[in-house]
């Protein structure tokens, strides 16, 4: 029961206190409006009173309510005031300063009120300011609503409150309680006390209703309204705070034993508060007796309606009380007294006089302990509730406070007991020192903490605000939070830091799982439709794959490949497959071409050899018996023309070529009896060679009668011929034996050759219009028989290009160009329509000439002049001569020039009816030609010379000369072969009136002769050939003599041109 | 404070290769722990709660061990009654795709299912 009491006797001391505090504000604020009215003041101090009066019991009733809730609250209640006692002792320097600063402002605005007022008006003032640090707060809240505002809340309070009045009762007991505690006090005192408590409990009351609304308020708005109010609140500080220092000046002088600064503070406030008490006193003077009265009546009254009600449960304390009333009265009036006298003191040493009348310096010092106990208890009260919000994050670490601070409380409720007595004052002394120390110590960890606090500045007016109000706060808890801000700090600047080196990016949205729904037939299936089944066989097709696939097999070979490649073959693989086959067939038929042409040129070489060797061993026996038959003969082979398309045919010519001069054609024109053969209206044209006599190389045809024939001036590739229908045909030799129709006779296979190119298509205007009578290859100019072989080569490696003359009866001359195509034709040429299909080789008309002359023609008047023969000159192939059948040889050049002799003539006649049948070059350069008429005689020409240097007639009269040809071995032989089949060998060097050697070949006549021979090389061989009216030919080899040319030949030769001239 | 940030800031931005968190790895093992926990377990709810936890517990420590070195392992475990009914679950991050990676494994019987998703957070 004790410690309960003891409790709740604080809490009345306080809200005596907080009357106290109440009743000063109370005063203050009517008194500001008095100032306006300043002659009325008593009257309204009157009704104050009253109010007061009335409102005490109120407060009480009040109280109660507030004091359940205090109940959970108490620890907070009980807490602060020890914190403030720390702040206020140790730290009431600084709170001075503060003032101080504060006040400065302040005093040239407010100076001049406290002059007006003068002093009465400094009184007010200063009770005001005694007040002012309770009323602070309140105000602050209050000015919200303006004192108006509050009054009307007080009336509203008093009226609810008078209903309950059952509700006093607890509070009357409270102050019987302190009654009896305080006995051992100066009744006045203890009065005094009840009073400042009653006062002080209104106060808490009122401000606890202010705080209530305010707290429904924002606390912004409060603190807004503090600094608006601040003005008027440092005017009171200020005031307050000098009329503090003008009464500690004058307790330096008065009170040399409270030289303890705290001491002097404390008692400064303690005079502060009682002050108004004293105050009222003072100011009311007249009225003093009066309200004194009035007050006791109402303690009285108030005394009496507790005691009837309270009647049930306190009477022992009642009788207790009324005891106290009764010395409390005695009190009041000897404190009525003392007030009076007190009264005419002045007024600012009022306080002064009571405390010296304390001259116990117990009674001070207990009644500063409880009434700053009280009065912070009512501060912090009232602060505590504003930071009820701030402070809530405390409240675990205030819950623990609580514990100490109810020890702290017991402490003091234990001081307070023994506060009376003098022994123990050391005791409370001691108890100071050690909260001074605590005090110390927070304070400087609350400097530590200001420092560390400086980088949060809200945290920092918090705490402002907490001490500017005296207020702490608890450090544990703000060290939990600054811990965790620092940590958080950290975190954030960690984050701060890395967020610049990272990227954080947002996911794709990872499915964790996709759990379709399940159809109801699967679910039945799941649930039932496997009941009472079993599973017994499972038939399906699985084994049964079909397997398709698209892509096709990638085939694979070893492949090798050389370069430049070797045989043939630039590539290969050891794999035997199809390619390698067909690389082999690729390489026999390029074996096969390459066989062909080693063939081809080996063939001859062979067949050659093989007819060599045939032919010695024929030969040899043969020519035994024929050297004996002629007599110039060296040797003889004969050419094999027993074949079946030669059975029965003569040959009308023989022609050997001037470069390859083995190369034999022999023409053998249709004959008149029929053979097996099919090819009787056509010409045959055998190409020889004359060492390889067992069958032609080539076998060429024509559908008529081919009147001359020669070869290509170089290699012998072409054969050309002119016909008796006019035409210029031309035989390529190159070509392939494939692209013309093969004959089969017996076992032998022969090939025949048609033309390669015929005029016969080209226009008439353009062609021969009579026979072709001559044919001869023109050769290069200033082309020499010596060197023709080099230029031949040269020619055919040029394509070939060379012209051709070829004359006809009517002495046209017509030259041609032959030209070889670079390609062949299979399927033939349209434009060229005389060429053969594959053909390459063509004639292009150059030009034509007539080379007779027209008035010749008329001059003899026996039938048209024929030309018969056709010679270039071989040193310069512009010079043509030409045989006719006047006896005479046309001398002309290709450009028409006029050239010396025109003709050349007989000796004895100059024109006569004789045919020039033959006409022959010297082969040896020397400017010869001889002549042989169809008269018999046979001339020797030169060039320069119209009339011949020689001219025989005597061996052959009236046989006409079929052919005379020179000796190609020997300047000075030449052969003449007449019709009579007589073979004639002329060797000038020995006879030039007669033939060295005349052979007679009756048994078979000779129809055609032609003589070969081999000048430039050492083994020099010659002959002739004899074609005999059976169609043999016989080749006969000179001798020796007639071979091998001498010194004297060219020297008969030049003899023979001087003698004639 | 200065001196002890700037012995404080060592970060490593990116975790060794051997330390990565390695998807792989980490669904083995949780496929391994539901495997084990919850062959033959059939759904009962009131059990469902506690063994859910003790299995994202038990993936955690199993995870802890591979050596996933720095990283925060954040595990969920989902188990839910299999009665036929569509079930769809997504998880979305905001993180460093370079460092945090996540594995997921399902396991799934005639009653129940169950899906634990292991979310390795590099801390820097």
């Amino acid at each position: 029961m004790y410690p309960l009491k003891k409790i709740t006797k604080e809490d009345t001391w306080r809200s005596d206190d907080l009357k106290v505090h109440i009743q000063g504000h109370h005063e203050e604020s009517r008194r500001r409006d008095r100032s306006k009215r300043e002659g009325e003041h008593k009257k309204h101090r009157d009704g104050e009173s009253l109010d007061r009066r009335h409102r005490d019991p109120d407060r009480d009733a009040k109280r109660e309510r507030e004091k359940q809730r205090e109940s959970t609250k108490e620890g907070s209640k009980h807490r602060d005031p020890d914190r403030d006692r720390n702040q206020d002792s140790k730290g009431e320097e600084v709170r001075e300063d503060r003032y101080k600063e504060k006040s400065r402002e302040r005093e040239k605005a407010v100076d001049n009120s406290s002059h007006r007022d003068g002093d009465k008006g400094s009184e007010e003032k200063r009770r005001e300011m005694e007040n002012s640090k309770r009323r602070r707060n309140r105000e602050k809240d209050r000015y919200n609503d303006g004192d108006i505002g509050m009054y009307k809340q007080r009336d509203r309070d008093i009226e609810g409150d008078r209903k309950k009045d059952g509700e006093r009762e607890r509070k009357i007991e409270m102050d019987r309680r302190k009654e009896e505690r305080r006995e051992d006090l100066d009744h006045s005192r203890t009065e005094e006390r009840v009073r400042d408590k009653e006062r002080e409990r209104r106060e808490r009351h009122r401000a606890r209703e202010s705080d209530y609304s305010q707290h429904e308020n924002k606390e912004k708005q409060r603190e807004g309204d503090s600094k608006a109010h601040s003005g008027h609140k440092e005017r009171e500080h200020r005031i307050d705070r000098e009329n503090r220092e003008k009464r500690r000046r004058d307790k330096g002088s008065h009170e040399a034993d409270t030289s303890h600064s705290r001491e002097v503070e404390r008692e400064r406030r303690h005079q502060e508060r009682k002050e108004p008490k004293d105050y009222l006193h003072d100011i009311k003077d007249g009225d003093k007796e009066r309200m004194k009265a009035r007050e006791r009546k109402e303690q009285d009254r108030r005394r009496e309606r507790r005691y009837k009600e309270d009647s049930d449960s306190k009477r022992n304390d009642r009788k207790r009380t009324e005891k106290h009333k009764e010395s409390s009265g005695h009190k009041h009036s000897d404190r009525i007294n003392r007030d009076k006298e007190e009264s005419t003191a002045i007024p600012q040493l009022t306080w002064r006089s009571i405390q010296a009348q304390m001259s116990d310096p117990e009674i001070p010092v207990e009644n500063d302990e409880e009434d700053k106990q009280s009065g912070k208890d009512y501060h912090n009260d009232d602060y505590e509730e504003d930071f009820e919000n701030y402070e809530e994050d405390f409240e675990d670490e205030d819950e623990e406070e609580d514990d100490k601070d109810e020890v702290e409380h017991d402490n003091r409720g234990r001081e307070e007991k023994r506060e009376l007595s003098p022994r123990r004052r050391e005791e409370i002394e001691a108890i100071q020192r050690a909260i001074d120390e605590e005090n110390e110590r927070i304070s400087s960890a609350r400097s530590q903490r200001t420092t560390t606090e400086s980088a949060f500045p809200y945290r920092e007016n918090h705490s402002d605000g907490g001490r500017t109000h005296g207020k702490i706060i608890d450090f544990v808890s703000a060290k939990h939070r600054e811990i965790s801000q620092k940590v958080a700090k950290k975190q954030k600047q960690r984050s701060e830091e890395l967020l610049r080196l990272i990227d954080l990016d947002f996911s794709i949205t990872f499915s964790l799982l996709d759990l379709p729904p399940v159809n109801e037939y699967d679910m039945y299936i799941k649930n039932f439709g496997t009941t009472n089944t079993k599973q017994a066989y499972v038939q399906c097709n699985e084994d049964n794959v079909d397997r398709d696939i698209q892509t096709e097999e990638v085939e694979m070979m070893d492949k090798w490949t050389q370069h430049p490649p070797e045989t043939k073959a630039a590539c290969g693989g050891p794999k035997v497959s199809q390619e390698t086959t067909d690389e082999s067939m690729a390489r026999m038929t390029t074996d096969s071409q390459r066989l062909t042409a080693f063939l081809r040129s080996a063939k001859q070489v062979m067949a050659v050899l093989i007819e060599e060797n045939m032919a010695e061993s024929n030969s040899l026996r043969r020519l035994r018996s024929q050297t004996d038959a002629l007599s110039f003969s060296d040797g003889c082979l004969q050419l094999n023309t027993k074949l079946p398309f030669l059975h029965g045919r003569q040959v009308s010519l023989l022609q050997f070529s001037h470069i390859q001069r083995q190369t034999l054609l022999s023409v053998h024109p249709p004959s008149s009896k029929t053979s097996a053969v099919p090819l009787n209206s056509e010409t045959v044209i055998c190409v020889w060679n004359i060492w390889e006599p067992s069958r032609p190389q080539k076998i060429l045809l024509y559908e008529s009668e081919v009147m001359c024939c020669c070869f290509s001036p170089g290699k012998v590739t072409l054969v050309f011929a002119g016909t008796s229908v006019g035409s210029v045909v031309v035989w390529d030799l190159r070509e392939h034996s494939g692209t013309h129709c093969n004959l089969v006779v017996g076992k032998e296979d022969w090939t025949l050759r048609y033309p390669t190119f015929s005029t016969d298509a080209v226009l008439s205007g353009v062609g021969h219009l009579s026979p072709v009578v001559s044919i001869e290859p023109v050769l290069s100019t200033g082309e020499t028989g010596s060197n023709s072989i080099l230029t031949a080569d040269i020619e055919e490696s040029l394509g070939l290009s060379f012209q051709l003359g070829s004359l006809d009866e009517n002495g046209v001359l017509t030259l041609w160009v032959v030209v070889e195509l670079p390609k062949g034709n299979d399927s033939g040429s349209q434009t060229d329509l005389g060429l053969r299909p594959g053909g390459k080789v063509k004639l292009l008309h150059s030009s034509s000439l007539q080379t007779t002359e027209k008035s010749l023609q008329h001059i003899i008047g026996c039938g048209p002049p024929l030309s018969l023969q056709l010679k270039f000159l071989p040193s310069d192939s512009n010079h043509y001569f030409v045989g006719t059948n006047m006896g005479l040889v046309r001398h002309g050049t290709r450009h028409s020039l006029k050239v010396l002799p025109k003709f050349y003539r007989s000796q004895f006649d100059s024109c006569k009816p004789v045919e020039v049948t033959t006409l022959d070059f010297s082969p040896s350069g020397e400017p010869f030609f001889l002549v042989g008429c169809s008269d018999g005689t046979v001339r020797l020409h030169s060039v320069l010379r119209e009339t011949p240097l020689m001219e025989w007639s005597g061996c052959s009269i009236c046989t006409p000369i079929l052919s005379v040809q020179w000796s190609q071995t020997r300047p000075a032989v030449f052969c003449v072969l007449d019709a009579a089949s007589d073979l004639h060998i002329w060797d000038l060097t020995e006879k030039d009136y007669m033939p060295v050697i005349t052979e007679n070949i009756h048994n078979d006549r000779v129809t055609a002769m032609a003589v070969f021979g081999e000048p430039a090389k050492q083994n020099t061989f010659s002959g002739v050939a004899l074609a005999k009216q059976s169609g043999k030919v016989e080749i006969q080899y000179f001798k020796k003599s007639l071979t091998v040319s001498k010194a004297s030949d060219k020297e008969k030769l030049q003899s023979v041109l001087q003698d004639t001239f | 404070m200065a001196r002890s940030e700037a012995a404080a800031n060592t970060y490593l931005i990116r975790p060794n290769y051997k330390h990565k968190f390695k998807a792989g790895v980490a669904k083995e093992c949780i496929r391994e722990i539901l495997r084990d926990q919850l062959s033959g377990v059939q759904y009962n709810p009131e059990e469902v709660p506690t063994l859910s936890r003790s299995l994202a517990d038990s993936i955690k420590n199993k995870l802890k061990y591979v050596g996933f070195d720095r990283y925060k392992l954040i595990v969920q475990v989902v188990i839910g009654e299999q009665r036929g009914e569509g079930v769809k679950m997504a998880a979305r991050c905001f993180w460093d795709a370079d460092t945090d990676s996540y594995a997921q494994d399902i396991y799934m019987n005639d009653s129940l299912f169950c899906v634990a998703a292991a979310f390795g957070v590099y801390y820097y």
